[in-house]
């Protein structure tokens, strides 16, 4: 638990020519659950790209389980957007997730594995099925499944190699209510072996087992605690609060107020939304004073 | 039939439909798995340009041809992996270019060219040996580098992102993808025409994705697919004297109507194997 998971310092990016990720800074410590929240278009999933290394930063420096990124292999875990694989793909279960063990380079693409090499790659793969729920399934095809299964399958590719790190792209969006909370339940029993990255653009996917958030809208505000504030929320849905109080997204779930006190980071929210403006959106907000962002909170 | 065989060009025609048959099983699934239909056809139809090239340098048509094409593949590849924004629009333009370039240059070429149409529209009945060689061994060409790149074109071809964090040379893996479609057009041209070959590197792998289990399944049902496609196609284009790439399409087409009214056969054992 030495090396931290993921660290940034004064990351850029821009994409033809614009900025959208500057001053970018976040350490996070091994073994967190962490909610990268945000607008549209924010920089979340560029964020996940940088530290798969799909992109190249424009500066700054990125270490991913202090490795350069794109060169960890398999000690990371990756769940891609949902819409980023064909529905009709020919492909069983099992041989979707035996693909999370292909190693990198070019000597390795080759189709003639070994017997032994091949009947262990598929024990592992069974076994990973095993662990999201989904063994029973393993030689049927990957499109008969429902849309929260196959996310499970990917689940099941993406911890196959045994990862330290998951990096997971809107896990819940395009599943049902149900399956999303599945999903959430095995994704913190995954947290205990693993650090895990999650973004999301829905704010209902902020529950119990996670660990903190960061806000990215071009910066990045890491909120070292997962309790919700006006200003996460401010930041994490681009809705001033000040505007109203947008009721509709808090309604679901047992805990439907996760609310702290405010704290006096001034580069929270680039000062544009005020904290302790929101007294108006929710009556269990409490108007405090300037606090650090670990106080308590209030549900 | 059997009286049609007993004609050396009928032979030849079936050889020549059945090994177009066996590549654009391979390389027609992998274009439909990939989405790059339309860099296929921009391939197919930017490589008149190398008709054009060969027949007014006066050059062996199928080589230049195929070189010519490859470049254009590549050209498009390499479009398609910066900008992703106006690729298509690029691809469209070297799509139109490629024809152009062809026919002005049969244009500036002396004589009239009566084989010009048979680029365009195929001519399986008049594949000399000689071809046929060459068909075969571009076929050999493909099949050993897809075989050799298994792994990694499945990697890519399921989910291109998730390879590429796995350190799978996605990019190296495009290139080739669309190098070996170039190749594959510029043998299929034979049979079909470069009109057509978007039809026979599509309607079978169409058909065949949702009836199997692998991409190694899926390969080889749309090649036989395609094979059923090509004979047929060849049988009714000779008795009843039709145009046979156009009545090979034709079949094709039946075929994927067909294949639309047909139960989608979830469970259809056909070919499985591990890919």
């Amino acid at each position: 638990m030495s090396t931290p998971a993921i660290e940034i310092s004064d990351l850029w990016f821009a994409y033809e020519g614009s900025r959208v990720l500057e001053g970018v800074n976040l350490t996070l410590a091994a073994g967190e659950f962490l909610a990268v929240l945000g607008p549209n278009g924010g920089g979340k999933s560029t964020l996940l790209k940088l530290l798969l290394g799909l992109v190249s930063p424009g500066g700054g420096s990125i270490r991913v389980l202090g490795c350069e990124p794109g060169t960890c292999g398999g000690r990371i875990g990756y769940l891609p957007q949902f819409t980023q694989v064909s529905a009709h793909f020919p492909i069983t279960v099992l041989d979707a997730v035996i693909l999370g063990l292909i190693q990198p380079g070019l000597a390795s693409l080759g189709g003639f594995l070994g017997r032994a090499e091949r009947r262990r790659q598929r024990e592992v793969a069974l076994h990973s099925l095993d662990r999201v729920g989904l063994a029973d399934r393993a030689q049927g095809r990957l499109s008969d499944l429902s849309g929260g299964q196959r996310q499970r399958v990917f689940i099941a590719r993406a911890i196959v190699s045994g990862p330290e790190l998951l990096l997971l792209d809107e896990p819940t969006a395009s599943v049902d209510g149900r399956s999303r909370q599945e999903l959430m339940t095995l994704l913190s029993r995954l947290n205990q072996e693993m650090t895990i990255v999650m973004v999301s653009h829905d704010m209902s996917t902020v529950d119990g087992c996670v660990t903190s958030i960061a806000c990215v809208n071009r910066g990045l505000h890491h909120h070292a605690d997962s309790h919700m504030t006006p200003d996460i929320f401010a930041q994490a849905t681009g809705v001033d609060l000040r505007a109203g109080c947008p009721v509709e997204l808090f309604a679901h779930g047992t805990v439907p107020h996760r609310v702290v006190l405010d704290h006096d980071d001034p580069n929270c929210c680039g000062g544009k939304h005020a904290h302790g403006a929101t007294a108006s959106a929710t009556d269990s907000i409490t108007d405090a004073k300037p606090q650090t962002g670990s106080q308590g909170g209030q549900e | 039939m059997l009286e049609a065989l007993s004609y050396e060009f009928f032979r030849n025609a079936l050889w020549a439909g059945l090994l177009a048959s066996v590549i654009c099983g391979i390389i027609g699934s992998l274009v439909v798995v990939n989405r790059v239909v339309f860099l296929a056809g921009g391939v197919a139809h930017a490589s008149y340009g190398g008709v054009g090239l060969a027949f007014y340098m006066g050059w062996p048509v199928l080589p230049v041809t195929a070189g010519f094409s490859t470049l254009a593949a590549l050209i498009m590849a390499w479009v398609t992996l910066g900008s992703r924004e106006r690729a298509d629009t690029v691809i469209g333009v070297l799509w139109a270019a490629g024809m152009a370039l062809g026919i002005i240059l049969l244009d500036l070429t002396p004589g009239y060219n009566s084989d010009l149409m048979s680029y365009l529209f195929g001519s399986i009945l008049a594949v000399p040996v000689e071809d046929l060689w060459l068909m075969a061994g571009l076929a050999t060409v493909v099949l050993a580098l897809v075989l050799l790149f298994s792994r990694g074109l499945l990697a890519m071809s399921f989910d291109a992102d998730f390879a590429r964090s796995r350190g799978v040379p996605v990019r190296f893996l495009h290139f080739l993808l669309m190098g070996m479609t170039a190749l594959c057009v510029v043998m299929v041209i034979r049979v079909v025409g470069l009109i057509l070959v978007l039809a026979l590197l599509t309607i079978p792998p169409f058909i065949a994705e949702r009836r199997s289990r692998s991409l190694a399944g899926m390969m080889l049902l749309s090649g036989l697919l395609s094979a059923v496609f090509c004979v047929v196609g060849l049988w009714l284009s000779y008795s009843l004297d039709l145009t046979s790439g156009a009545t090979i399409i034709a079949v094709a087409c039946v075929g994927f109507g067909l294949s639309l009214c047909l139960p989608s056969a979830k469970r259809e054992a056909s070919a499985g194997g591990a890919a």
